[in-house]
């Protein structure tokens, strides 16, 4: 019943983006898209993060890999700028799917810290890469994409677009929700929770975990390809580490272990930082705040904060029920 | 069952509405004549200080006419592009959409020039480019961007007549060490391409990667036989180079980009960067009662000498203005705008300046030398990049004819090649 | 007792750390439906067998068989799928997901649908059915939404069990399964473990002599790593070696 709830609240959560949205202004229909893009990417760290417990700080290589061959595609070949960008979207999944699982048979065997630095220091080499290959990425100027795709629907449009960027976050979400409640996303959740047991139980519990890697990797490539076309601008910017950090910290501020809660960050972090910056010169410090905060008082992220109220409910009625608390222990 | 499906979905719609409403509030009602211009500056991040010289700039000339250009009042919004171009990128989307700007302005990096100009093109929007001086924004790829118009400069335009003047003092073999980005190869090419072509020969070129401080590995590798040294440093490169050279002992002349040499760095540096020589279009020692006034007026506002960076959006900020004169105040729309902003032929801090077909200015390239002593009155010893040459009215494509120039490809590392490097 | 090919065979199991041979030449042979405890002073080497025998630390020579396969070099989870399972000294759950989530990751441990992405867990049948008859005999059914660590010390140590008894194993390895238990809770663990089936063959480490003498039939005697004395309970009960083990070294 419970998560029957949950999910009719999300249904009407998604509906009201769909149906409002549109009639927002361009500009809040342009960072929307930015959010859906970022709500991708983040929920695939979520995978990694808060199902396995993987901390991942690379996962914009994969998001840059699918966002400059996207880029290269149309720029070098004209290609994906009519029904082939299906096949570019495909082709940008798979790419981020093969980076991951690469940079898995480096990463996976470790944990904790250390899985932390290797996946650091893959994600430099992808900036590296976008950096200093100048002949295929345009070094620090980047690649600017030409018009959006186009067959039979103009994307543009920027209503357009948001729709379809719509689209795949709901697919996304989708694919992801079942995923994390299939057998082997439950395999996940065990792993997070105790890995020798897992192997012990007759997991191979790094085979688990590389497949994991991989399909962040693939979600994370499907993103890029929609960051691509959604900025215009794919550049070693979108690669850097900052945009690593700032996916983890989506995951955290909403709530890591919730797919959802990936997403409602993600929103809250595209809104607060464009509003912000705008307001005071000082905005880095308040996000960095909400998330130190975030951090210490509230580690479940924000979507616990019903859970947190009802409890405070709960002990708040038992106080006055009872004058004496119920367990010592 | 049922009632309870009907409450959640109206707690999300409730919740979903209340987190978009927020930011659906209508259009702001605009002045009868208001001109909101949006200026891309970084004002975080490592380029804080460029961008507080660039904001400064625009903001003086605004003051100085009371925020108010010929009858239009003027919104000026100025964003943190923090040096990045997907921050430019999403700033001016931003300005476009939620300000309806008129225009923006600024843009401190070449690559965050070539990320906007895009952008102008896709929103119909007017790009005036003061910084930014990726060459082939007004050259190659000009027809690309019909809304943006160049205030600043392209990267090889004033090493053009720098490689001549080269000749003129006789040099004859000189070696390059510059930074390794697109920036360095169009100064270090423009030189290249007009010094040898009155004779001289560059020897020898090296690629020092950007951020580079520690100059030990490449200092001693350079020809001891060159007559001279050419160099473009950036940041914190400009002031650790001439250090580390003077330090191994080398007394050679050394020329180097405008940028290198900028008032922006000049009071941090040492007295080892006396006599080196640069070329730009700027210099704050340039001796006009113009300048003369506009240096004294930014010092005592400021508590500094405006540097290319000030006097680069001081001028557009004029140049937008002589537009809207013409109008009497009134928006003429992006295209028009567009061509009348090209026509305008203003006398400014830096001197004459016009624009070329291609929206490029065409104006004085100074050669400049640094020296020790007091300037425009004040009392004090300190660094200027003294005027000791002024080339009038410099385009971007020098003394070459448009089209020939254009049919050679950008300047980059690989080009002009280095036919005399052994 | 039983004929035929042994459950599990150790032969000349060894393990050292440098210098330290932890377990020493062991044979030993359990057949299906037998029911032995190891039993020795502490530093004996006990744990350090089991690791061995289930894989979680590779022995330095010697074998072990599982069903007459040479499972010397497996990994833990191979053996697992083999038939083999174990409980730990030291509780080892998944503390913050319910009992049946518990249950159900032991369950599907061996499942080939383990790697299913496109399909909830919850729509599988045989996996909840077969958690429900684990925690019905267990006693566990009605609690099966509690996340495991609000469980008192005792009750884990059953889910512990429980979490074994998933994989349908042919033979049990149970570290200490008293350990920290109040008496009453130590007579119904020993009740409970002689209720399993009767074809499990159980492979037991205790020091709560009540609990061994109740549930095995055999016990081998660990000291120094060596196995020094196999027998039924009622001769290791009268070893006079066993005694002079236990009391001359403590």
């Amino acid at each position: 019943m419970e998560s029957r709830r949950k999910l009719l609240i999300v249904i009407a959560a998604l509906l009201a983006v769909l149906i409002v949205t549109p009639f927002a202004n361009s500009y809040v229909i342009v960072l929307v898209t930015h959010a859906l893009i970022f709500a991708i990417l983040a929920m695939s760290l979520d995978i990694l993060l808060g199902f396995a417990g993987l901390p991942s700080l690379g996962q914009a290589a994969y998001l840059g890999m699918g966002a400059y061959l996207t880029a290269i595609l149309a720029t070098r070949f004209q290609f994906g700028l009519d029904w082939t960008f299906g096949l570019v979207v495909v082709l940008g999944i798979l790419i981020g799917a093969a980076t991951a699982a690469l940079f898995g048979l480096f990463a996976v065997h470790a944990g904790g810290v250390y899985f932390l630095m290797i996946t650091l220091a893959l994600g430099m080499c992808v900036w590296g890469l976008a950096y200093r290959w100048n002949s295929l990425t345009g070094g620090d100027n980047g690649i600017v994409l030409p018009t959006r795709p186009e067959f039979g629907i103009q994307l543009a449009d920027d209503v357009t677009y948001f729709f379809v960027v719509f689209g795949f976050f709901v697919a996304a979400l989708a694919l992801l929700t079942v995923l994390v409640r299939s057998p082997f996303g439950r395999s996940l959740v065990g792993i997070r929770e105790n890995e020798p047991r897992m192997r012990i139980l007759g997991y191979h519990t790094w085979l688990h975990k590389y497949l994991a890697f991989i399909i962040a990797g693939g979600f994370g490539g499907l993103a890029g390809v929609l960051w691509a076309h959604a900025h215009g601008l794919v550049s070693p910017e979108d690669v850097v580490l900052a945009t690593s950090v700032d996916a983890l910290l989506m995951v955290v501020l909403g709530g890591p272990g919730t797919l959802v809660g990936g997403a409602v960050g993600a929103g809250i972090v595209v809104f607060l930082r464009e509003y912000l910056s705008t307001l005071v010169p000082w905005w880095q410090y308040v996000l960095g705040g909400v998330y130190v905060l975030t951090i210490l008082y509230l580690p479940g992220g924000l979507m616990s904060v019903p859970e947190r109220i009802r409890g405070w409910r709960a002990r708040w009625e038992n106080g006055v029920r009872v004058k004496f608390p119920r367990h010592t222990s | 069952m049922s009632s309870q499906v009907v409450r959640s979905i109206a707690w999300g719609l409730i919740a979903g509405a209340l987190g978009l409403g927020t930011f659906m509030s209508p259009p702001p009602v605009m002045a009868a004549q208001e001109l909101r211009i949006g200026f891309l500056a970084p004002t975080t991040g490592i380029f804080a200080q460029v961008g507080k010289d660039m904001t400064n700039g625009f903001q003086m000339y605004l003051d100085e006419v009371g925020g108010d250009f010929a009858g239009a009042k003027v919104k000026f919004i100025v964003e943190d592009e923090e040096g990045k171009p997907p921050v430019g990128v999403r700033k001016v989307e931003k300005l476009i959409r939620q300000d309806k700007v008129h225009m923006f302005i600024g843009g401190l990096l070449a690559s965050t020039g070539y990320a906007l100009a895009p952008v102008s093109t896709r929103l119909k929007t007017v790009y005036v480019a003061s910084i930014p001086a990726a060459d082939d924004l007004t050259q190659r790829d000009s027809a690309k961007f019909p809304y943006m118009v160049r205030t600043g400069w392209t990267s090889s335009q004033p090493n053009h007549p720098f490689g001549e003047w080269a000749c003129e003092q006789g040099y004859k073999r000189i070696v390059t060490i510059a930074a390794d980005y697109a920036f360095g190869h169009e100064v270090v090419g423009g030189f290249q391409k007009t010094f040898e072509g009155c004779g001289g020969r560059i020897i020898q070129k090296i690629w020092p990667p950007l951020g580079t401080i520690d100059f030990g590995p490449y200092i001693p590798t350079m020809k001891k036989d060159a007559d001279a040294i050419f160099t473009l440093m950036v940041g914190p490169m400009s002031l650790q180079f001439p250090k580390q050279l003077a330090a191994a002992g080398i007394k050679k002349p050394v020329l180097g980009g405008g940028t290198s040499y900028d008032e922006f760095v000049l009071p941090s540096m040492g007295d080892e960067v006396i006599g080196h020589v640069s070329a730009l279009q700027y210099s704050a020692a340039l001796d006009t009662p113009k300048n003369a006034a506009f240096v004294k007026k930014y010092r005592e506002k400021y508590g500094k000498v405006p540097s290319y960076y000030s006097e680069s959006n001081y001028s557009t900020a004029q140049m937008i203005h002589e537009v809207l004169k013409k109008t009497k105040g009134k928006w003429p729309g992006t295209e028009q705008f567009v061509k009348m902003l090209a026509g305008v032929q203003l006398e400014t801090p830096r001197g004459p300046v016009r624009l070329d077909e291609m929206r490029n200015p065409v104006h004085n390239v100074y050669i400049r030398v640094v020296r020790k002593k007091k300037e425009h009155g004040y009392d004090k010893d300190e660094l200027w990049n003294t005027v000791v040459k002024t080339y009038p009215n410099v385009g971007q494509f020098w003394k070459y004819p448009k089209a020939e120039f254009l049919k050679q490809p950008v300047y980059s590392r690989e080009f002009p090649p280095c036919k005399y490097c052994e | 007792m039983n004929g035929g090919r042994p459950a599990l065979e150790l032969r000349g199991l060894s393990k050292s750390f440098g210098g330290l041979d932890a377990v020493r030449d062991v044979d030993l042979k359990i057949f299906p439906g037998d029911r032995k405890a190891i039993i020795g002073p502490n530093g004996a080497g006990k744990t350090t067998l089991f690791n061995l025998i289930s894989g979680v630390l590779p022995a330095t020579s010697g074998q072990v068989l599982l069903f007459g396969r040479d499972v010397t070099r497996w990994p833990s989870h191979r053996r697992t799928a083999l038939g083999m399972a174990r409980t730990f000294q030291i509780t080892s759950l998944f503390p913050k997901l319910t009992v049946l989530d518990n249950v159900l990751l032991a369950i599907g441990g061996l499942r080939r649908t383990k790697f299913v992405m496109w399909r909830f867990l919850s729509s599988y049948r045989d996996p909840h059915e077969k958690a429900r008859r684990l925690l019905e005999s267990a006693g566990y059914w009605e609690r099966r939404d509690v996340e495991v660590r609000q469980l008192s010390h005792g009750e884990q140590r059953q889910i512990e069990i429980v979490l074994a008894l998933a994989s349908d194993p042919k033979i049990l390895l149970l570290d200490e399964p008293a350990a920290g238990l109040a008496s009453g809770e130590s007579r119904e663990m020993a009740a409970f473990l002689k209720r399993l089936d009767p074809d499990l063959a159980i492979l037991l480490i205790e020091h709560d002599m009540d609990v061994v003498f109740d549930v095995v039939d055999r016990i081998s005697v660990l000291h120094f790593g060596r196995m020094v004395e196999d027998g039924a309970t009622s001769e290791i009960r009268s070893s006079a070696k066993v005694q002079e083990i236990y009391l001359g070294t403590g």
